[in-house]
């Protein structure tokens, strides 16, 4: 039970636990397929079939970039740069016309501007960072909406479709824009994978990697680029506003099941396709849901999956730790009250009234009792609590404990004994060796000898 | 509401003559900038306080979320009375004020778990409360007034148009029953519907109805010609109600609480320590942040509502360090941008730059086929010399612009060389090494600086008839003495305070 065995077998078991989830979300999006066609009526016509890979692809790519934005506490610049990209939009197809890679590459230079002023007005002023993306967000949307609006009194209707940036389209994407997808979202995950170290080590400790020599503002820049991509691609689906929780709902739920960098991506890349995929079959069900919408909801199912069970830190689990905590405090105080009310009245049987336990521990008093007369350890007998026999051994054993553990404290220097952490609910003789022992139970008869002549005299 | 108005124009009308009134109410441009100027001076109260708590981005989440509550309000309200309440109903105001804290509440609960930062949770909250409210409007709510356009870039261009008519003289209201001579009376099939058939059809039978039966307002009876004198008539745009109740409860609220509000701002602590009760006010704040965006969400739509939160406040930070001037500042530069942004959304920015022009200009450079005439959307425009206002604020602030400290900067620059100069020459004075440390051509290679430079140095210390030159030497002038001595002097009392 040392910490020296621990470390190693919990890695190995939380490695196992990673696997076992990607394989359990693996299967429920495989399993989701003929429930969806059966029970929901689902029909995977070519549409649903590119926008379901789209949406998948895209939970990848934005899972995968998005882990850093969550952990670099930067989890409002996604919704900034997102609003950021569309006078980008506006501006290319002023320029070129409506050719979605070039609509897609203006709004990553926009948004990517928006970043550089983010950096910049911080840098420069005292205007902290919320604000900062505050005014990005508003200033660079508002020039996308006038823009837009321009655009719209234009004479030729090409222009039909651009707003779907705001809301999100899925019904508009098509065989091209999953290819364009998956060859931009490879690209970024080079680059993402010739830097691991350096962005690991900006995300985790930027100060240090400024003085160990790497050029941190480059990366920051660089990292925040790859985040402004996997924005860009997933305007069309998501839109403006919701991109923002695709972004980041997959990295904090796989957050909570890991604390390594690399587990973490690769879960938060399965959650978002797991996200993007479900989301686009469900809202097939009935063509007035909307798509972007409703992969943002599974998401945040995910997180809040996560969230209650996560093992070690879900909140479930932490419930359920406080509740255990609760009841054995409760049982082991109501076991030494009544122990001590017991013998201070006389022999170690006698009961004490409810009346008295109740009104000194209040509510703890109950939980306790229960507790021990689950445990056999305690009966009630007409308004008042004894213990039974066993309870008495427990009781008398806990005492002792107790006092050597006092004694202990007081007198570890003087009778030489090895330093310990005081923990009262080890038993001292299990915790010291035992020559020390020994000598910690003499030093306790002695100072009870001690006290018994000083009380007779 | 209506009683409010007829005060507020009983009120004006002491001093302005109806028509002139009706004439400057039925410019577009003058309640644009009117209904404008009240959100930014609403935005600027309470966007001053965001900002300074690190706050800002929580009124973004709201803008969106007040969504929610205005969808399921709308909703609750159709199905429960089944009829449909118009944007400015108290219900969806307060169900929208209601969202706006949910979202403050759930983004607490999830940051409250410990397992999630609170950027992440507000950034997890407020998508998913938009989602819903996505999902609800597209799935459920389908023919109404909430269409999403609305919803982002809002009308304020058209708010003159929406009145409420207030009747002051002549008022004759109307009520036209089916036996009234000036019923018109139309003949109408009660069966055909039900049993598929033509009016023509033996078996249809009809009935006699008055498509123009009912209450007439003295507005609606003139305009259907049913009274002969015209009535004095104020048409009062209901926009500005709205706002100005709102910008009043605003102004109300922070005069009322100033001190706790300054108070749990700049220490929460001392606050909390003292009684203030930092909560309430911080869900106060919260409520009223809503209940602003609800009321401004007409106008100018969820998201541009946040500009006038954000940018005006921050552009007055830059300005002043001062809580009641900032206050100021930031209502006069979001007024001013409401004002302008009305001129550059009709393609003038500023009265110097016609956008046209600046499109032809585009067009002849690039070669490019852009249509030459601007009318773009007035919120958005007026976010746009927002922001216009916060850039000259950053570039020229006498304290933090761009300009000033660079300025500074240089200055002190300049003021550390000749020290360093100065301190160097007294340094060496009269001492063995006073040829080798004080030769003029040799002088920059002890500051490791470049002869250009050091002769630049020098130049100015000259001028300021500090140093002197004699063949190759520098020495210092009696001027020069006195400086360097009185920094050197400086120096150790300022080493001394600090120990």
């Amino acid at each position: 039970m040392s910490a020296k065995n621990s470390k190693p077998k919990t890695k190995n078991s939380q490695d196992r636990r990673i696997w076992l989830l990607i394989g359990a979300t693996a299967l429920v999006a495989a399993l989701f397929v003929p429930f969806s066609q059966l029970f929901l009526h689902v029909e995977y016509d070519y549409t649903l079939r590119t926008v379901a890979l789209g949406g998948a692809l895209l939970g990848v790519v934005s899972g995968v970039l998005g882990c850093f934005a969550v952990l670099r506490r930067q989890s409002l610049l996604g919704d900034a740069l997102s609003h950021a990209a569309l006078p980008g939009v506006a501006i290319a197809f002023l320029l070129v016309g409506r050719d979605l890679g070039l609509l897609l590459v203006g709004a990553g230079v926009t948004s990517w501007l928006g970043v550089y002023f983010i950096r910049l007005l911080t840098n420069t002023t005292r205007i902290k960072q919320d604000a900062a993306m505050g005014i990005v967000l508003a200033a660079w949307f508002a020039a996308g909406i006038a823009l837009l609006v321009y655009i719209q009194a234009r004479p030729d209707a090409s222009q039909a479709g651009l707003d779907s940036f705001i809301f999100g389209q899925a019904a508009a994407i098509v065989e091209r824009d999953v290819q364009l997808i998956a060859v931009v979202g490879a690209v970024s995950f080079v680059v993402l994978g010739l830097f691991w170290k350096e962005f690991k080590l900006i995300t985790f400790d930027a100060e240090f990697a400024g003085a160990s020599g790497f050029r941190v503002n480059l990366l920051n820049m660089l990292l925040s680029t790859l985040i402004v991509v996997a924005i860009v691609l997933g305007l069309q689906l998501a839109g403006v506003i919701l991109m923002v929780g695709m972004l980041i709902a997959s990295g904090i739920a796989a957050r909570q099941w890991t604390n390594h960098l690399g587990q973490m991506v690769i879960l938060s890349a399965v959650f978002g396709a797991f996200a993007g995929s479900t989301g686009a079959i469900v809202s097939a069900v009935d063509a007035d849901i909307p798509t972007g919408p409703l992969i943002v909801v599974v998401a945040f199912l995910l997180v809040v999956t996560s969230l209650a069970f996560a093992p070690g830190r879900g909140l479930v689990w932490m419930l359920l730790r406080q509740r255990n905590d609760r009841r054995r405090f409760a049982a082991q105080t109501m076991l030494q009250d009544l122990y001590h009310y017991a013998t201070d009245h006389g022999a170690a049987d006698t009961a004490a009234p409810e009346s008295f336990l109740f009104g000194v521990r209040g509510a703890a008093a109950k939980i306790g009792l229960q507790q021990l007369h689950a445990r056999g350890q305690a009966q009630p007998r007409d308004g008042a609590w004894m213990l039974t026999s066993a309870g008495i051994e427990a009781a008398a054993r806990d005492d002792r404990n107790n006092q050597l553990w006092s004694v202990y404290r007081q007198y570890a220097d003087d009778l030489d004994l090895p330093s310990v952490a005081e923990d009262r609910q080890q038993e001292v003789t299990q915790v010291l060796p035992a020559d020390a022992v020994a000598r910690l139970e003499r030093q306790l008869d002695r100072l009870r000898t001690a006290a018994s002549d000083v009380t007779e005299s | 509401m209506f009683q409010l108005e007829e005060l507020i124009i009983q009120f004006l009308l002491n001093f302005v003559a109806r028509e002139e009134l009706n004439a400057f109410l039925r410019d577009p441009r003058n309640t644009a900038t009117l209904v404008g100027a009240l959100i930014a001076v609403c935005g600027a109260l309470l966007g001053t306080f965001l900002l300074l708590r690190g706050m800002s981005l929580t009124s973004d989440a709201i803008s969106h979320t007040v969504l929610l509550g205005i969808v399921v309000a709308f909703m609750v309200m159709s199905s429960l009375f089944g009829r449909e309440p118009s944007l400015a109903s108290v219900w969806l105001i307060i169900g929208a004020a209601a969202a706006g804290v949910a979202t403050v509440v759930l983004t607490e609960l999830i940051y409250r778990s410990g397992l999630v930062k609170q950027d992440a949770a507000l950034g997890l909250a407020f998508p998913l409360l938009f989602a819903l409210a996505v999902i609800l409007v597209s799935r459920f709510v389908d023919d109404v007034h909430l269409d999403e356009d609305a919803v982002m870039v809002g009308e304020i261009g058209v708010t003159w148009a929406n009145t409420n008519s207030h009747c002051l003289d002549q008022c004759e209201t109307v009520t036209i029953a089916p036996d009234d001579a000036r019923a018109e009376l139309t003949r109408q099939c009660t069966n055909c519907r039900e049993l598929g058939i033509n009016p023509r059809d033996e078996k249809a039978e009809f009935t006699q109805i008055c498509t123009n039966c009912g209450e007439y307002s003295p507005a609606q009876a003139w305009q259907a010609g049913f009274t002969r004198t015209e009535p004095a008539l104020v048409f009062w745009p209901k926009s500005i109600t709205v706002m100005a109740v709102l910008t009043l409860l605003t102004l109300f609220a922070v005069v009322l609480f100033y001190k706790e509000l300054k108070l749990s701002t700049f220490d929460p602590t001392l606050a909390a320590a003292l009684g203030f009760r930092p909560t309430l006010l911080h869900y106060g704040l919260m409520v009223l942040v809503s209940l602003v965006a609800v009321g401004a969400f007409d106008a100018v739509g969820s998201i541009l509502v946040v500009a006038f939160f954000i940018i005006p406040p921050a552009a007055a930070y830059l300005l002043t360090d001062r809580l009641p001037r900032m206050l100021a500042y930031s209502a006069l530069i979001g007024a001013a941008g409401a004002y302008a942004g009305y001129d550059l959304a009709r393609g003038s920015f500023l009265g110097l730059v016609r956008v046209s022009d600046l499109l032809t200009g585009l067009n002849d450079l690039f070669g490019l086929d852009l249509v030459e005439q601007w009318d773009s959307s007035i919120s958005a425009s007026m976010v746009l010399m927002i922001f216009v206002f916060f850039m000259a604020a950053w570039v020229f602030s006498p304290k933090y612009g761009l300009v000033s400290t660079t300025v500074r900067r240089s200055n002190q620059r300049r003021s550390f060389d000749n020290q360093v100069v100065l301190g160097h020459i007294q340094h060496h004075q009269g001492i063995a090494a006073e040829s080798d440390e004080l030769a003029v051509s040799t002088l920059h290679g002890h500051f490791r600086w470049s002869p250009a430079k050091m002769e630049r140095v020098l130049r100015r210390l000259q001028a300021h008839n500090l140093v002197q030159f004699e063949d190759d030497f520098i020495s210092l002038t009696a001027d020069g003495e006195t400086h360097a001595h009185s920094f050197r002097q400086n120096q150790l009392t300022n080493e001394t305070v600090v120990e």
